[in-house]
């Protein structure tokens, strides 16, 4: 199931090739990772001062990425665990 | 650069090295089995047999080189491996019970603020964290590792293609798909809740 998201956002322009914002959904997780060229990323940000519906997806995309790195707990290792990895290697010969 | 070879070093010399080197990973190492198998035991299994299978090919790793890619592609192939036929699961999991003790330090790490936060704020966050954490653990394992790597360890595309065996261009697609999942489970979640996206 592909998301509402997605939909709306792939509409093809009138002569069925690729519309800017097209290319601009295919360059959202380049640009939230760090991943997107310089030529890349000029291209994006002069699009999106323009255009609300990719400025806004684009402020989704981070919050989500914001919302996992930035709200999922870490689980604690357990103290045990390094002690015996470090036994269990001793005695590896 | 000509300091050793790995393979004329000391039994001594090599567990410390291979301390030294690998052991710092142990905590996101740990994190990323338990996110793979959502269970402490497997996930404590799970790493132990990563860091025995990469002390027993400790000399083929290059000092200096990403320690931490390394241990997280052995890792994740013994989950494919051993793993993943064993635990047919995401059986339902009491998260609340299993996440009930995290890190304070990263939210306390702020200069302060936290000593000035009010308690209702923190439950807050904890009801958020929770729901990722649920939003995440239903997405399929694939989906589930890829936003992992990538948002939670902050590995690269082309690190995460390495630990997967898989081209860039897959990672890529893989993540779009990914989020997507995550965005419409997260979206239906704040819907419940009464907000409109």
């Amino acid at each position: 199931m592909e998301s509402r998201f997605t939909e709306t956002h792939q509409k093809l322009s009138d002569d069925g090739h690729e519309s800017e914002c097209d290319k601009i959904v295919k360059l959202l997780d380049l640009m939230i990772d760090g991943e997107a060229s310089t030529e890349e990323q000029s291209y994006f940000n002069t699009h999106i001062e323009e255009c609300v519906p990719c400025f806004e997806s684009h402020q989704k995309q981070k919050l989500l990425k914001g919302l996992v790195c930035g709200h999922l707990k870490r689980v604690i290792v357990p103290e045990s665990l390094a002690l015996s990895i470090k036994a269990r290697i001793q005695e590896t010969v | 650069m000509s300091e050793q070879t790995g393979k004329q070093l000391s039994k001594e010399e090599k567990d410390a090295r291979f301390e030294a080197e690998l052991l710092p990973v142990l905590d996101p190492l740990y994190n990323f089995a338990y996110r793979l198998t959502l269970d402490e035991d497997d996930a404590n299994d799970l790493v132990q047999e990563t860091y025995l299978k990469a002390y027993r090919f400790f000399d083929y790793f290059e000092q200096g080189t990403n320690a931490k890619a390394w241990l997280f592609r052995i890792l994740k192939n013994s989950f494919i491996n051993e793993f993943r036929k064993k635990s047919k699961q995401p059986a339902k999991v009491d998260y609340s019970e299993v996440e009930g003790y995290y890190n304070s330090d990263d939210v306390e790490g702020e200069g302060g603020v936290a000593s000035t936060t009010d308690m209702r704020t923190e439950s807050v966050q904890d009801l958020i964290g929770d729901e990722v954490a649920s939003a995440l653990n239903a997405l399929p394992v694939d989906f589930r590792t890829v936003i992992i790597l990538c948002d939670l360890e902050g590995f690269t595309y082309e690190e995460m293609a390495k630990i997967l065996d898989i081209p860039i261009g897959t990672v890529r697609s893989r993540l779009h798909r990914a989020r997507n999942s995550l965005k419409e489970k997260l979206e239906k979640y704040a819907k419940s809740m009464g907000y409109n996206s």
